[in-house]
């Protein structure tokens, strides 16, 4: 099990790292692998490569800001608002492992 | 860049006296203004209230992290408070809040401090260190907390 999951904020100087920091905690918890790119004002960090999307299981979008979606087209996505990935990571990567996201259709 | 650089013992306080949202904000921004950290307090109470208005920075875990990155700041900086009587910080839990980092950036410029700020933002997940926080009992152990952020990467 792979999940890849970008975390964004409107300020970019803590929701971002925290709510990454929470995804990969829980992650390691539920013993599943996870890269999770940051999108904060230090600029775009451990980036989601084609690659990395491609071969993912599951997609998690924490972000109040905006990023890109196209990208993810065609996986199996959940998107949610930084601060509930600060809470509920765990959650989320839970329902990742059950496969219960909808497939993205990008717009 | 440490986190020496951006805290100090003037800027911590263990016991917040304020008990609402809109005075610990000013409470702790009076550090910022006393350490010469920023130029106006008026016009950065307004920018952290700003934030504020785009959704609490209660982020639970009784943590809150007002911040903003503004003009009136001077030089980048961090206050820490804590208090023993938990404030309502209209959080995303719904928990009121007891450890505060209310954070100073300056608007462009330098950008060194931000990664030492997304390092703590990363360490307030955990709970080891949020109760580190809380059992502090002086200044000096909250800067000993503080400065094992340096450099150690999290795995």
């Amino acid at each position: 099990m792979k999940i890849v999951a970008t975390t964004s904020c409107p300020t970019g100087i803590a929701h971002t790292y925290m709510a990454a920091e929470n995804l990969e905690k829980a992650a390691k918890k539920l013993g599943v692998e996870i890269k999770v790119e940051t999108q904060g004002s230090i600029g775009t960090e451990n980036a989601l490569t084609k690659k990395d999307i491609k071969n993912a299981d599951a997609v998690i979008v924490a972000a109040d800001a905006r990023v890109e979606m196209a990208r993810f087209d065609g996986k199996p996505l959940k998107e949610v608002s930084v601060s509930k990935a600060i809470k509920n990571a765990e959650t989320y990567i839970q329902e990742a492992i059950d496969g219960s996201f909808e497939n993205y259709k990008a717009k | 860049m440490k986190i020496a650089e951006l805290i100090n013992k003037d800027l911590i306080t263990l016991s917040l006296k304020s008990t609402n949202k809109k005075d610990v904000i000013r409470e702790l921004a009076e550090y910022l203004k006393i350490a010469d950290k920023i130029n106006d307090f008026d016009a950065y109470v307004k920018a952290i209230e700003e934030r504020e208005a785009q959704g609490s920075t209660g982020v639970g875990y009784g943590v809150a992290i007002p911040h903003a990155k503004t003009e009136s700041v001077k030089t980048p900086a961090l206050v820490f408070g804590k208090t023993d009587t938990p404030i309502n910080y209209e959080s995303s839990d719904n928990d009121d809040a007891d450890l505060f980092f209310m954070i100073a950036a300056p608007k462009g410029g330098e950008n060194l401090h931000l990664q030492t700020l997304a390092k703590l933002s990363r360490k307030l997940i955990h709970e080891e260190f949020r109760d580190a926080l809380r059992d502090a009992k002086t200044k000096e152990d909250i800067l000993t907390i503080l400065n094992k952020i340096d450099g150690k990467e999290e795995s």
